[in-house]
């Protein structure tokens, strides 16, 4: 940990009292007695069951759909079909290409086509079997390349440019001059695999609608107000007669944060029955799913400095986006816009173009769309550090950009612990003794990167606060807390409770957080782009400073002394000059309740809108109120004579700003780095056929075969185990921004994204390859050694 | 048990013990115990996450083995001891792991919980001074081999059952040192 | 969730009485021992079935004596059990090891011995859904006609993934089954045949009861090895046993038994280099036998070509251990 200021309570002049102790989430236990209601363990009297027929096409005109024979047998008592909800939607306003039901066109192997509520799942199966879909059969496009050579056979058919979804060109300074005058370019092309987000609870809806006409989806979900939005629309019912409650959520990672096909199918069949209806993925529908990790075709030349300045980045990205947008936009635009810090890049352009395939839509998986640009930036920079001869950490301090200041894309940078994040992994993992004097097999490699906390746009334009919270209090020294908030297991509920006990003087186990339920509780946006501390703490904090402003005034009136002079903490109202006078919690409560009558007060949160971002058409994309910074180093061991490469230690410094839950910081750290750590190694979202194939499959790729996808089990999808996974070190740095709560910034997806190239440099160091097509598996490993004895690498 | 469905095969009786009590339950044949659980008894502790044994998630302890309730036949565990996370702990109490997986912040999203907890209780039990005097790391993993959590990288998890176990043993020896000291 | 669909489970306690029942349903009848496999295999719709008999409640199936000349393992004995038996560690430490590397730990005490004998074969064309078998146009083991690991290929080719299969027979093991007609013994090695659609010689009708196993003479020494990319839960991608028969310092005989390639595991013998040091050659000259004479299929999910070079590697590791060599070939600096 760094030397910041000391910690403090700067609105109560005392030392924190809550922030930053060891505490673990106070309703931990509760999953853990198996209390928590996850949405499939709801129960509903009258229950139906739903079940989603899929697609065994992956593009396809759908000619009719014959649900009769469905319709007709016992215990079915309603059908679905796309016609019914014709709305087309989807999570970025600016392009709705999806359908609750495809209505026209399947345009992947798994696109959903009809639903069936009925007495069991069993029958629901069954009765999805008799449905009869005539289907034309059109040519699949399951490679960009194919997508691309492709435009008059259109995945579909209202896109303006062929198959590409989105394309975003962006210069900043004249790269070309820098990089003719550079003393060293990089060049190198880089490919990036599919992975998923692998959330262990499948994706599951239940909705009912009550004797008032309110129709009630509870969802596994990350993200219930747009979720709530959605269904508005498609459903062409008033938001007002629409409640979402999100249940605790077994896992989001990214792949929760849109809504999908069984959210409204759920809906419109309880509106058609009358009756509560369930729908719960099977693990291939959570993989059909998907909105995981773009796979990126990158190329890029970075020119150098013989004293290893980075002069100019140009780069150039193809992002297989599948069928269709999700959060393609921002997609494309992350793909470019989140590199220009933490180094200075004196200039830089870049070209991405999205495309659209016949597979499952891409999406955001933690570190959305800044994953793969980094992976590539990174090993081009270790490739600098080796061919000017500059230690990889030095070339990389050597290049930072600073803090309260702006990149090269207009971005406001405000606190930044990179170099702080470097020292600490470079300390921790004995880089200095130890980097160029491993035995050959062994190697460590070293990396950094940034990512954002939350954006400073919501994803549709308005002027309304991104997140909202209210607060209340009583005479039982309790206070309960309504935030939107969507807690995914990443501890959002915890961080509300937090900041309330801070200011409020209780305990932890003194605030019920009651989250994410639209009829209770004020808008959130959503857990998604790592906003929910910065963005819900920040409301929070506002309205617990109101609230505790009162009770202090009311402590205040009755000592007769200054507000100021009153501090809560420990359950207790204490005068700050004098520790021996204090009065309980609960008794300030009381004063405070007589005084003011019902304690209650909103907090609300909207993002800075001066002089943060780039005044240009997408200069909003990927400015963020503050940002997060990471470094990396992987030692890794290589076996030569198979290939294998075991990751021995990880060691990870995170700069969060403030760590509010020290806990809980570093298990968003060790998890980022897990998941990195497998997706490097071990997981592939693979779709056959496809221009990223590793295994080596010779088949027939005639129509109708292709686009399936290869690994849809948690057994073919490879996880890493607990035997699998290295040693995690997990070390936090704390830069305190002016614009987090107490200082805080993210700390769920930023820990994710360096791990993927310092692992790369490792196996460069331990053996002098270089993978730059990911995944990492032993056969690369194997060819680049021979390449090597045969002077080819 | 109601089962609605026309189509579902008579019920069958089972005996068992489940969580210490005896039970005694009709299901259908073709029911795995992962749905007689969660949707027969609403014993939603036990979660379901793969389908097909590939994740860990549905874990349970019959007859004190940790086994897989999504690929059991709920009338095959006929007469056998059946544990479930709901039955971790006692007196209201929170069992040990419980206890240190809530404060070391073992526990994210807390879907893999109860099956982490399944496996690890075996664990606990199945240490013994003799065998192994000192806790290791790699045995942890090993019995956690088959249950996947996507949230914590396992630093967490395996950092709270190595607290408990290390309790565990240190007990072990108190009662050996005590033992020994008898006359 | 995946569903079950319906079927009839029959419990006997009684070998005679599942024999009974056995008899009266096949074909349409399956054993149901740990659930592991068949479970899944049931729930994707790639077994269909209509009689379960299991083998829960059979005590015969259970449990591991030793004679003076042989490990008798009863089919129902769990494949924890089998990894820590005594007996088994002792006398067969190969097949304990393969055991201990069977799947997860919650499989292992499901999952038997005779369950894993009869493991179904595997292939990423057949291990799916309904719905993505429907997408392919099916395959030779699923309502389909065409091989597509094979292009052309008449006969399913889906791999024989059982860990344990490998040393048992390398071990000589000799399956026992009974049916209404009575026992039949067969060695394990003759118990594969090449049809991946059922590659266990073992007719419905059939029970497998036991495996015995000579225990092996101090001259004989037999390793298994497995390659998965993850340490635990994962089916083999490469599955080997060598057993080096040794005569002093030289070898005298043995085997090399590669499984995870079609439905049948591929099984050289070593008598023609009999006579040959203790060495590394050896271990070169085993990897090189099977490169020759063994080639994975792409019909399990990875690459292949990848496979057949690990096989090799793995195989000439079995040999470096056995012969007390490092495992490792020693890495020159550069």
């Amino acid at each position: 940990m760094t030397a910041a200021a000391k910690p403090e309570n700067a609105s109560q002049g005392r030392p924190y009292a809550v922030v930053g102790a060891r505490h673990g989430k106070p309703d931990a236990l509760d999953a853990m007695a198996g209390l928590a209601k996850y949405t499939d363990d709801i129960q509903l009297p009258r229950l139906l069951h739903a079940k989603i027929l899929r697609s065994p096409h992956a593009h396809a005109r759908i000619r009719s759909i014959d649900t009769s024979a469905a319709e007709g047998m016992e215990g079915v008592h309603a059908v679905v079909v796309g016609a019914e909800m014709p709305t087309r939607y989807g999570v970025i306003p600016w392009t709705p290409d999806e359908q609750a039901l495809a209505a026209d066109k399947v345009r992947y192997v798994g696109d959903a086509v009809a639903a069936v509520a009925a007495v069991s799942e069993d029958v629901a199966i069954a009765a999805c079997k008799r449905i009869v879909v005539d289907y034309e059969v059109l040519t699949p496009l399951t490679t960009p390349e194919a997508a691309l050579a492709n435009p008059q056979n259109k995945i579909h058919e209202a896109n303006k440019h062929g198959n590409i979804t989105k394309q975003v060109q962006l210069a900043f300074g004249d790269v070309d001059a820098a990089l003719s005058a550079a003393d060293l370019v990089i060049e190198g092309h880089y490919e990036f695999h599919g992975s998923t987000h692998g959330a262990l609870e499948p994706h599951c809806a239940l909705a009912h609608v009550d004797g008032r006409g309110l129709l009630t989806v509870w969802s596994a979900t990350q993200v219930p107000h747009y979720l709530h939005r959605e269904l508005s629309k498609v459903l062409e019912i008033p938001t007002h007669k629409i409640r979402v409650i999100q249940p605790p959520v077994g896992g989001g990672f990214g792949g929760k944060s849109e809504p999908f096909d069984l959210e409204f199918v759920a809906a419109k069949l309880a509106m058609k029955t009358g009756r509560p209806v369930k729908c719960l993925y099977t693990r291939e529908e959570v993989f059909l799913a998907h909105r995981g990790r773009h796979p990126f075709d990158m190329h890029y030349r970075t020119g150098f400095s013989a004293d290893g300045k980075i002069l100019g980045v140009d780069a150039k990205s193809i992002l297989d986006g599948g069928a269709y947008s999700s959060f393609g936009l921002v997609t494309t635009y992350y793909s470019g816009q989140l590199l220009g810090s933490p180094y200075v890049f004196q200039s830089y352009r870049f070209n991405s173009t999205r495309v659209y395939t016949n597979k499952p839509a891409c999406g955001p998986k933690r570190g959305h769309g800044s994953v793969q640009p980094r992976f590539a930036i990174e090993v081009q920079l270790d490739k600098a550090a080796r061919a000017l001869h500059i230690d990889p950490i030095a070339l990389r301090r050597r290049n930072f950009i600073g803090e309260n200041t702006t990149t090269i894309n207009e971005f406001h940078i405000g606190s930044s612990g990179f170099l702080e994040c470097l020292d600490l992994v470079e300390t921790a993992s004995g880089w200095k003794t130890r980097y160029g004097k491993l035995p050959r097999g062994r190697g460590l490699g070293v990396a950094g990167s940034t990512y954002i906390s939350g954006t400073n746009y919501c994803i549709y334009p308005t002027d309304l606060p991104q997140s909202g919270v209210q607060i209340c209090l009583d005479r039982s020294g309790r206070v309960r807390v309504f935030a939107g908030t969507s807690d995914i297991g990443q501890g959002s509920s915890t961080m509300i409770a937090v900041v309330a006990a801070e200011e409020l003087g209780v305990h932890l186990d003194d605030v019920r957080v009651i989250a994410a339920d639209s009829d209770l509780c004020p808008v959130d946006l959503g857990a998604y782009s790592s906003r929910v501390t910065l963005m819900a703490g920040n409301a929070c904090l506002n309205a617990a400073r109101e609230l505790a402003g009162k009770v202090r005034q009311a402590v205040a009136a009755k000592w007769g002394c200054q507000k100021r002079d009153v501090i809560l903490a420990d359950r207790r109202a204490q005068r700050l000059d004098d520790p021996q006078v204090w009065m309980d919690i609960t008794e300030a409560f009381v004063l405070a309740e007589i005084e003011f009558g019902t304690m209650g007060s909103t907090g609300s949160y909207q993002t800075p809108r001066e002089d943060v971002h780039g005044d240009y058409r997408g200069g909003t994309i990927g400015a963020s109120p503050a940002y997060s910074f990471t470094a990396h180093i992987a030692e890794v061991s290589v076996d030569e004579e198979t290939g294998d490469v075991k990751v021995e230690n990880i060691w990870c410094a995170h700069d969060c700003g403030r760590a509010l839950s020290p806990v809980l910081v570093e298990g968003q750290i060790e998890g980022s780095v897990y998941m990195g750590f497998g997706e490097t190694l071990m997981e592939h979202h693979h779709v056959m056929p496809s221009g990223l194939r590793t295994d080596g499959a010779r088949r027939d790729t005639g129509p109708g075969k292709e686009g399936l996808l290869a690994h849809s089990s948690l057994l073919d999808y490879r996880m890493p185990t607990a035997l699998d996974t290295p040693q995690l070190f997990a070390g936090i740095v704390e830069k305190p921004d002016p614009r987090g709560p107490f200082g805080a910034k993210e700390a769920g997806e930023g820990p994710l994204h360096s791990v993927i190239p310092a692992i790369c440099n490792a196996i460069f160091d331990a053996c002098g390859v270089r993978v730059d097509a990911l995944p990492v598996t032993p056969a690369k490993i194997l060819a680049g050694l021979r390449a090597q004895r045969t002077g080819g690498g | 048990m109601t089962v609605a469905d026309p189509t579902t095969p008579a019920p069958v009786l089972v005996h068992l013990h489940l969580n210490g009590e005896p039970t005694s339950v009709a299901v259908p044949p073709h029911w795995t115990l992962l749905e007689l659980l969660r949707y027969g008894l609403n014993l939603t502790g036990t979660k379901q996450g793969c389908d097909k044994g590939d994740c860990g998630t549905c874990t349970v302890r019959i007859d004190g083995e940790p086994q897989l309730a999504c690929l059991t036949l709920a009338v095959e565990v006929r007469d056998r001891h059946v544990e479930t996370v709901e039955g971790l702990g006692v007196g209201g109490e929170p069992h040990p792991l419980q206890e240190a997986f809530a404060r070391v912040g073992a526990a994210q999203c807390g879907f893999c919980t109860p099956g982490m907890l399944m496996s690890a209780s075996a664990y606990l039990d199945d240490l013994s001074l003799q065998d192994a005097p000192v806790v290791r790391r790699e045995d942890i993993a090993a019995a956690l081999g088959g249950n996947l959590c996507r949230c914590t990288g396992y630093t967490k998890i395996l950092q709270a059952i190595e607290e408990v176990a290390q309790s565990v043993l240190a007990r072990q020896q108190d009662l050996a040192t005590s033992d020994a000291e008898e006359p | 969730m995946l569903r079950l669909p319906p079927f009839t489970l029959h419990q006997p306690t009684t070998l005679a009485e599942a024999v009974a029942l056995l008899a009266q349903y096949a074909p349409d009848v399956r054993v149901i021992s740990g659930g592991t496999d068949l479970v899944p295999n049931l729930k994707l719709a790639q077994t269909k079935v209509g009689h379960l008999v299991s083998a829960k409640f059979l005590e015969k199936l259970h449990g591991i004596t030793r004679t003076d000349t042989h490990l008798r393992i009863g089919a129902a004995t769990g494949l924890h059990a089998l990894a820590q038996d005594g007996d088994v560690q002792d006398v067969l430490p190969a097949l304990a090891y393969a055991a201990s590397r069977i799947a997860s730990p919650q499989i292992r005490n499901m999952g038997t011995l005779g369950g894993n004998i009869s493991l179904d074969t595997r292939c990423r064309y057949i291990n799916q859904s309904e719905l993505w078998r429907e997408a392919l146009g099916g395959c030779l083991k699923s309502h389909g006609t065409e091989c597509h690991v094979v292009p052309g290929g008449q006969g399913c080719v889906a791999a024989l993934s059982a860990d344990t299969v490998p040393s048992l027979i390398a071990y000589g093991a000799i399956a026992e089954m009974v049916s209404d007609q009575g026992v039949r013994r067969a060695p394990v090695a003759e118990l594969f045949q090449q049809d991946g659609t059922w590659h266990v010689r073992i007719a419905r009708e059939e029970i497998l009861v036991a495996v015995e196993i000579p225990i092996p003479s101090p001259q004989t020494r037999v390793a298994y090895r497995k390659w998965a990319v993850r340490q635990s839960i994962d089916f083999p991608l490469v599955s080997v046993a060598v057993r080096l028969d040794v005569d002093g310092a030289v070898l005298a005989g043995g085997s090399i038994v590669v499984g995870a390639l079609g439905p049948r595991p591929r099984v050289l013998t070593l008598e023609r280099l009999a006579g040959r040091p203790l060495d590394e050659a050896l271990a070169q000259a085993l990897g090189q036998m099977a490169w020759d004479r063994a080639r994975p299929l792409p019909n399990i999910p990875y690459d292949a070509e990848y496979r057949r070079e690990r096989m090799v590697i793995e195989i000439r590791r079995a040999v470096r251990v056995l012969v007390g060599l490092p495992e490792k070939p020693l890495v020159t600096k550069t």
